[in-house]
């Protein structure tokens, strides 16, 4: 059974986390694919996960340089899995022989950094010893990243090519002299490589040339005759032999090549086990950054349906308030079983502070710090946020019909533990039946063992013992006075911003019956609609409290 | 002293460049790369990628299948490693992709025949030539485009050696007068360091043509100028100086500017590739008048001279040699097919 559908992942925040994790190798792509969610009774698991973790957390602190060096290391490896499965029972290339060999090198670079740090690291990050394999392939012991089937790795192949080059030798040394002769016999000159080219045009220069007894036709075009020296017995016979040489060199070639791709084959599956590593090394590097980078904390994992959620901030709108310089309010809440409400003003982040509420029950339980300053989580069966969603819009179907169809689905899915996140249900119906249906939902959740968390503009739809209410501040303590002064000659966007500075985005407890702050028209007002409107508006109010 | 030796002291990368199609670009790679072995320097070979040519690229039809001696650099994709008659030494594997593959900086341990690649784009081309020089190589060879229009030259390599020959037309003359015609745009000013150059490096990633009066930069919707003549000449007025063209210049375009104001302006391209003018109307325009300066130039390391023309015809290789180095002054002519 799944955590959550994918929705969930991408509305609270946590597909942003796992985008935004810089993995450097395949291998720690594989992992992340791997990503899954603890669930209630896989506890101690977790905590084992968490541990690895902030030990990584502790060696990126603490070795800095080491890290650094290692993700350089990192970066530059490629997937060489497919190679190692294959050395088993076929014979690698050259090419994929100095793949081998490159990342033989570079997990002996791993596991000298790691073997260097001051700091424990996790047994899971460990690579095994590998030398022995790659002593094989460089027989040298230069530890230089090249390769090419060289003559230390067969004797007999150094004999054969030392042959070769021998009769290379011996047949330039003939042809030499030959050359020398025809120039000196006939006055001609011939290139480097044996050939004299003339002008077919010049008809009798082809003449003469075709004369020499010691010259033949090697090749013509329409323009151009090239000559090269008639071979004599000598050098035929020293032909022959290469071509010999060649075949025995290449044959003596591939069964290096079957030597050496059986040797890594007998390493397959430490090699395997090492890649694992690789990944799950690079994975906890890529957490450990990011949770340094966002200020995250180690959750307290916890046997309780509890989440404690000291200063929690929803890290895609952080980011977004980070680029235009500004901070994000943090907001905390504590939530155990049962139906917590949260109401206040327009403008007052109340669904952030619901995806915040999510992103971290998310990042908890798939083994992720937290960002907040603290942490107590439980583990949830079954986790959901339920909110406006563009895309069944453009499927045809309305704000509300959609949203019903997705809450008949939670309701069905959700079993004890659950947690539920539901923004404004309702809200695109009339206020008289949205009234009773929220309530009537909120009802039926307070009744289960469910964490819900619902925000909502109606008054009064928690009254009942079981339900807490929580407050946006909001505009509450702000003097009016001096925001309009500000916010009267200011441009659109300037208002949205005055605005959010007034703001005070923080939860309180409040009692069951209070009031919800009225905001709406004062903000509409601040955001420049027309006068007569909102005084008409205020009207209507005034009335109706009558 | 050889003339390797001599080129290595000026240039770091040569791309070897043809004035047309079987211009004999091939024949002076191959004898460049003779005259190193000669000489004892140690080359890289590469090539300028050219997409699209994969089909052609397997089957070796277009590809420069060249003989390398020992201890040259040279780089190969993956997939034609295999291929490779030459011993090859894997040093490094690059972050250079072509359609065969990964590039793959090799040395050459037992001479032989090796097909050779290159990276497509310009920066990257770059950087592995900075590679291959790491790795030893005292000069880098670029076997370049077939035709001398759709060269990168400025950014790929520091000169060029430019292959012309018999190719270009039956008359002696005018293939002299063609190459010429070339030479000296490739000579045309640079317009130097400074604040004139700044403005015009700065409009011309607008992409747009631009004509600079006095303090003032006007930018014409036009993004080339080939239909532009009559616009460009409303445009140009007693205060314009410059005028920065992004693309071709062509002769309909100068054509539509009155005599009177092509005195006055200066025409500015990004490099003398941009001039699509052929050698009598250019000379024709010159007495006019007409002025152009470049941002960046192609230097031309040598000129290489190939007699034969593939239609049958060819000139006496001597008159022809004999005729181009009077005519391209202190720039060194090789006829590669005779080695003079």
């Amino acid at each position: 059974m799944r955590l959550c559908n994918p929705k969930t992942k991408t509305e609270t925040g946590f597909d942003y986390v796992v985008h935004g994790l810089s993995i450097n190798t395949p291998y720690g792509r594989k992992r992340v694919k791997a990503i899954s969610a603890f669930e209630p009774g896989k506890e101690e698991a977790l905590k084992e996960e968490l541990l690895r973790l902030e030990k990584t957390v502790e060696l990126v602190g603490s070795q800095p340089g080491r890290v650094e060096e290692l993700l350089e290391t990192l970066q530059e490896m490629k997937d060489n899995s497919f190679t190692i499965q294959r050395s088993d029972n076929s014979v690698l290339s050259v090419v994929e022989l100095y793949e081998i060999k490159t990342l033989l090198l570079q997990m002996d670079k791993v596991r000298s950094l790691l073997d260097a740090a001051d700091v424990e690291v996790p047994a899971e990050f460990i690579l095994q010893d590998t030398t022995a394999l790659l002593d094989i392939l460089d027989p040298g012991r230069e530890r230089i990243n090249t390769f090419y089937i060289y003559d230390a790795f067969s004797e007999k192949l150094a004999t054969l090519r030392g042959e070769k080059r021998r009769i290379e030798l011996d047949i330039r040394k003939v042809q030499k002299e030959q050359k020398r002769k025809v120039e000196a016999a006939y006055g001609i000159s011939m290139t480097p490589k044996f050939e004299y080219v003339i002008s077919k045009a010049d008809k009798q220069l082809m003449e003469k040339t075709r004369a020499i007894p010691e010259l033949a036709l090697l090749d013509e075009d329409y323009v151009s005759a090239t000559f090269t020296l008639k071979s004599d017995d000598r050098v035929d016979d020293l032909k022959r032999s290469m071509e010999r040489l060649n075949e025995a060199i290449e044959e003596e070639e591939l069964c290096v090549r079957e030597r050496l791709s059986a040797e890594i084959g007998a390493f397959r599956s430490m090699l395997l086990e090492n890649c694992t590593a690789i990944g799950e090394l690079d994975f906890n590097l890529a957490k450990a950054f990011w949770a340094r980078e966002h200020n995250c904390v180690k959750p307290e994992i916890v046997k309780d349906h509890v989440l404690e959620i000291v200063e929690g901030r929803q890290l895609v709108v952080e980011d977004i308030l980070q680029k235009k310089g500004k901070q994000f309010c943090p907001v905390s809440i504590d939530l155990r079983d049962g139906v917590t409400c949260i109401t206040g003003a327009n403008m007052g982040g109340k669904t952030i502070s619901l995806k915040m509420v999510g992103q971290c029950a998310m990042l908890a339980q798939h083994g992720f710090y937290v960002p907040c300053t603290r942490a107590r989580i439980g583990l949830s069966s079954y986790i959901h946020i339920l909110i406006g969603d563009s895309q069944n819009l453009q499927r045809g179907l309305s704000s509300f019909g959609s949203e019903m169809e997705e809450l008949k689905d939670i309701l069905d899915r959700s079993k004890d533990g659950a947690l539920l996140l539901i923004d404004e249900i309702a809200s695109g119906t009339n206020p008289v039946e949205g009234l009773a249906l929220t309530r009537s939902i909120v009802d039926y959740l307070s009744d289960q063992a469910y964490i819900s968390l619902i925000t909502t503009h109606f008054d009064n739809v928690s009254i009942g013992g079981k339900i807490r209410n929580m407050q946006v501040r909001g505009l509450a303590d702000v003097d009016f006075e001096l925001l309009s002064r500000e916010i009267r000659y200011a441009n659109r966007r300037e208002r949205i911003e005055i605005i959010g500075k007034y703001m005070d985005y923080r939860l309180y407890e409040v009692a069951d019956n209070k009031e919800i702050p009225k905001d709406a028209l004062n903000i509409a007002q601040m955001l420049g609609i027309d006068r007569d409107i909102i005084t008409r508006a205020r009207k209507y109010m005034e009335d109706r409290k009558r | 002293m050889g003339i390797l030796n001599q080129l290595a002291q000026k240039y770091k990368r040569i791309a070897i460049v043809g004035m047309a199609k079987n211009a004999g670009k091939t024949t002076t790679l191959n004898y460049l790369i003779e005259e190193a072995m000669d000489e004892g320097i140690v080359i890289g070979v590469t090539s300028t990628g050219r997409d699209g040519e994969n089909t052609d690229l397997v089957t070796g039809t277009d590809k420069p299948r060249v003989y390398l001696d020992a201890g040259t650099i040279v780089s190969v994709p993956v997939q034609l490693y295999e291929l490779a008659d030459a011993g090859l030494e894997i040093l490094r594997m690059t972050r250079y992709f072509t359609a065969l593959g990964q590039l793959m900086l090799c040395r050459v341990v037992d001479s032989g025949y090796v097909q050779i690649a290159g990276p497509v784009n310009t920066a990257e081309h770059k950087d592995m030539c900075n590679e291959m020089m790491d790795l030893g190589a005292e000069l880098i060879l670029i076997d370049g485009a077939v035709d001398r229009r759709s060269i990168a030259a400025p950014a790929t390599s520091d000169a060029i050696i430019l292959a012309t020959g018999a190719v270009l037309s039956r008359s002696l003359k005018k293939v002299v007068e063609e190459t010429l015609h070339i030479l000296s745009t490739y000579q045309l000013p640079r317009i130097p360091e400074g604040e004139l150059r700044d403005r015009i490096k700065t409009g011309a990633a607008q992409d747009r043509i631009m004509l600079i009066k006095g303090g003032r930069s006007e930018f014409l919707d036009l993004k080339t100028s080939l239909t532009a003549g009559r616009i460009l000449d409303d445009a140009i007025d007693q205060e314009t100086e410059w005028v920065f063209i992004p693309g071709a210049l062509t002769q309909s375009v100068i054509g539509d500017i009155h005599p009177s104001k092509l005195k006055g302006v200066t025409f500015v391209l990004k490099d003398p590739t941009k001039i699509f003018i052929g050698a009598t109307p250019w000379q024709q325009l010159r007495k006019r008048g007409f002025q152009v300066n470049v941002l960046e130039n192609i230097e031309i390391a040598a000129l290489t001279v190939n007699p034969y023309a593939p239609l049958g015809y060819s000139f006496d290789h001597r008159e022809l040699l004999t005729a181009m180095r009077e005519a391209a002054g202190n720039i060194p002519v090789i006829d590669v097919m005779y080695g003079e």
